[in-house]
């Protein structure tokens, strides 16, 4: 694994990513109805050249370790019970972020007889990030300025 | 140059509908695909490499006779019209739902039974950053007996809101179907239009297209084979190709000034230019992505605990794959030399290979070998299309008004078809059958036989999108 060693380290250097405010907060994802364009974004937040989790943001398996639920996609009127569950399963205080344009109910949605959304109207949204998709840059940006200080002050049963 | 396949639109009446089908596949046509049309009738395109048919028949009384008997390949899109639109198949039984989600699981599960079977439901949404669908595993213990996969909760209905559209509208509601492949269904719907109107590309927009969707094809399959490595929890394998895709994608940015390629496909024309610094760049871009694709491999490769977990791992037979119509590198995987790219008149893939795979194994290993082989295609044609500047293209021809066209695109998962109807400067129907729709029975079908925790691993391996699915 030299190999990979050497070609991670070198990625890493390159990047001269620093390290900033530590925060601490689990993000459930819920894609309600993507082109999958938004999760290939996310990914890369996670990935070696933007690595979102020297901030102390993560990934989190399940909605009940959350405190951030991130959907991407214009809530399909097939996603809109699992969004619903998601959210209810979340310890509180919690808040929702909406990941790209589709989520934020702008541009082309499809049929309107198959979309729920906009998620707004379905769940109070906090963090906005525009973009289609956002950049990865984008992503850390609005997900780091939306939470400074946003958990803190989220309206416990909201 | 290959001549260009002429698109015949053959009406047939219901009763020979089942023989038609049968006798243009004995002709050696191959399926393309099956689906209802606006005005209430099923349609089915065949094609070979010199000639399109569009068959279509009117349903009598609502039905129509199956041709799952004959063509496996079929039975999802026979599913999906039937929850469209009402039409009953005969032959095809039991007809479950596909698009429609009924209440009670076993409307729409294949009945499994025997000592200490059990289901274990999955999804729709998921533990980490997928895309959402459900999963019904019927297990014993932890082996997979068979899975249902239920598919369409990302259903945004593009297709009908692309009747009535303007060919701008339409084209921009296929770029919504999927970002992954957003190049390959925008070329393959372009084309369809095209079709319809007569129309030709000149030499420049086919080489802009295929550039287009080459640089669609290397970001994911080094996204793949970093997904297969996530897959057995491998991240260091999975880190090092996130790099190279985001390098890839970095490059689509600087060429075209969008990191999925987005908005680069146009009806009948194409504006992208890259100028002889741009293209050198670009080479040494694509040069370093190459090299660094198969050097990384390579030490996954020797990696042993990740050489023994992809071998033998989700098994697709050869038999399997031919009779439920699976393709692209999944196909080709299991011995299936089918690449749409080797008859492509409307691209520039003059004196293409389907790549090979050493041992057409049908297993995880074949798979991501497979993909491997084709990243040093993929890097070699780009090479070739930007060893000159890329200049804006034009179609020839293309004055007719009323008609259908087909397109046919390789994606990165296998063959994609759009057919459209054109009506006046409108979209009246649009249908897309792409490459994930294609594979996702072959999926299902691998699985049976497999361990429950091999699961995301097999899934990776076909690495299929739901968005191009559900549309
Ligand atoms: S915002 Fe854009 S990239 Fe994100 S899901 Fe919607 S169409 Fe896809």
């Amino acid at each position: 694994m030299f190999v990979l060693f050497r070609h991670l380290a070198g990625v890493r250097r390159a990047a001269g990513l620093r390290r900033g405010a530590p925060l601490s907060a689990a993000i459930r994802h819920v894609d309600a109805g993507s082109c999958n364009g938004c999760e290939h974004e996310l990914g890369a937040c996670l990935g070696p050249m933007y690595d979102l989790q020297r901030f102390g943001l993560a990934i989190s398996a399940s909605p009940r370790h959350a405190d951030i639920l991130l959907v991407t996609g214009p809530v399909t009127t097939r996603m809109r019970p699992a969004l619903l569950a998601a959210y209810q399963a979340m310890p509180e205080p919690r808040l929702v972020a909406a990941l790209g344009d589709c989520a934020l109910g702008c541009g082309l949605l499809g049929d309107p007889s198959e979309v729920a959304g906009p998620l707004e109207e379905i769940l109070p949204v906090a963090v906005r990030i525009p973009g289609c998709p956002p950049t990865p840059e984008d992503i850390a940006r609005c997900l780091l300025d939306g939470l400074d200080g946003t958990l803190q002050t989220a309206t416990p049963g909201a | 140059m290959t001549a260009v396949p002429i698109t015949e639109a053959v009406a047939v009446d219901g009763w020979r509908w089942h023989d038609r089908v049968a006798g243009l596949l004995d002709d050696g046509l191959r399926f393309v695909s099956l689906s209802g049309t606006p005005d209430g009738d099923v349609r089915c395109v065949l094609a070979d490499p010199e000639r399109t048919v569009v068959l279509t028949t009117a349903p009598a009384g609502g039905r129509v006779a199956s041709i799952i008997d004959i063509v496996g390949a079929a039975g999802w899109d026979e599913r999906e019209i039937h929850d469209r639109t009402g039409i009953g198949f005969e032959g095809h039984e039991p007809l479950r739902p596909l698009l429609r989600h009924p209440s009670a699981t076993s409307d729409w599960t294949t009945p499994v039974a025997g000592a200490d079977v059990h289901d274990v439901a999955v999804g729709p949404t998921h533990a980490g950053i997928i895309e959402s669908g459900h999963f019904r595993f019927h297990v014993v213990g932890e082996r997979i007996l068979l899975l249902d996969p239920q598919l369409f909760y990302k259903h945004r209905g593009l297709e009908a809101a692309a009747a009535g559209a303007s060919p701008e509208l339409a084209l921009r509601l296929a770029q919504r179907a999927c970002a992954a492949c957003a190049v390959t269904n925008t070329v393959a719907v372009a084309q369809a239009i095209e079709d319809a109107r007569g129309a030709m590309p000149d030499a420049e927009l086919r080489r802009a297209r295929t550039l287009l969707l080459e640089l669609e094809r290397l970001y994911n399959h080094v996204n793949d084979i970093g997904a297969v490595c996530a897959g057995i929890g491998f991240a260091m394998g999975n880190m090092a190709f996130a790099e190279l895709k985001e390098r890839a994608q970095r490059l689509n940015a600087t060429l075209t000034g969008h990191r999925f390629l987005f908005g680069t496909v146009a009806v009948g024309t194409s504006e992208l230019e890259i100028d002889a610094a741009a293209a050198a760049g670009a080479r040494t871009t694509v040069a370093g992505i190459g090299a660094d694709a198969a050097a990384l491999w390579a030490d996954v490769h020797r990696n042993r605990t990740a050489r023994t977990r992809f071998r033998g791992a989700g098994t697709l037979a050869h038999a399997d794959a031919l009779a439920l119509g699976a393709c692209g590198p999944a196909g080709r995987a299991s011995g299936i030399d089918d690449d749409a790219r080797v008859a492509s008149p409307r691209l520039w893939y003059d004196g293409f290979a389907a790549a090979r795979p050493e041992a057409p194994t049908g297993d995880v290993a074949a798979r991501i070998g497979l993909r491997v082989l084709e990243i040093v295609a993929c890097c070699a044609i780009i090479d070739d299309l930007v060893s000159a500047p890329i200049t804006p293209g034009r179609v020839r021809g293309g004055n007719v008004d009323v008609g259908t066209g087909v397109g046919v695109v390789e994606s990165p998962r296998g063959r994609t078809a759009a057919i459209v109807d054109v009506h006046a400067g409108t979209i009246t129907g649009m249908h897309l059958r792409t490459g994930s729709y294609a594979n996702w029975p072959a999926l299902a079908a691998a699985c049976t036989g497999a361990i429950l925790p091999d699961f995301p691993l097999i899934n990776k391996s076909f690495e299929l999108c739901y968005a191009c699915v559900d549309r």
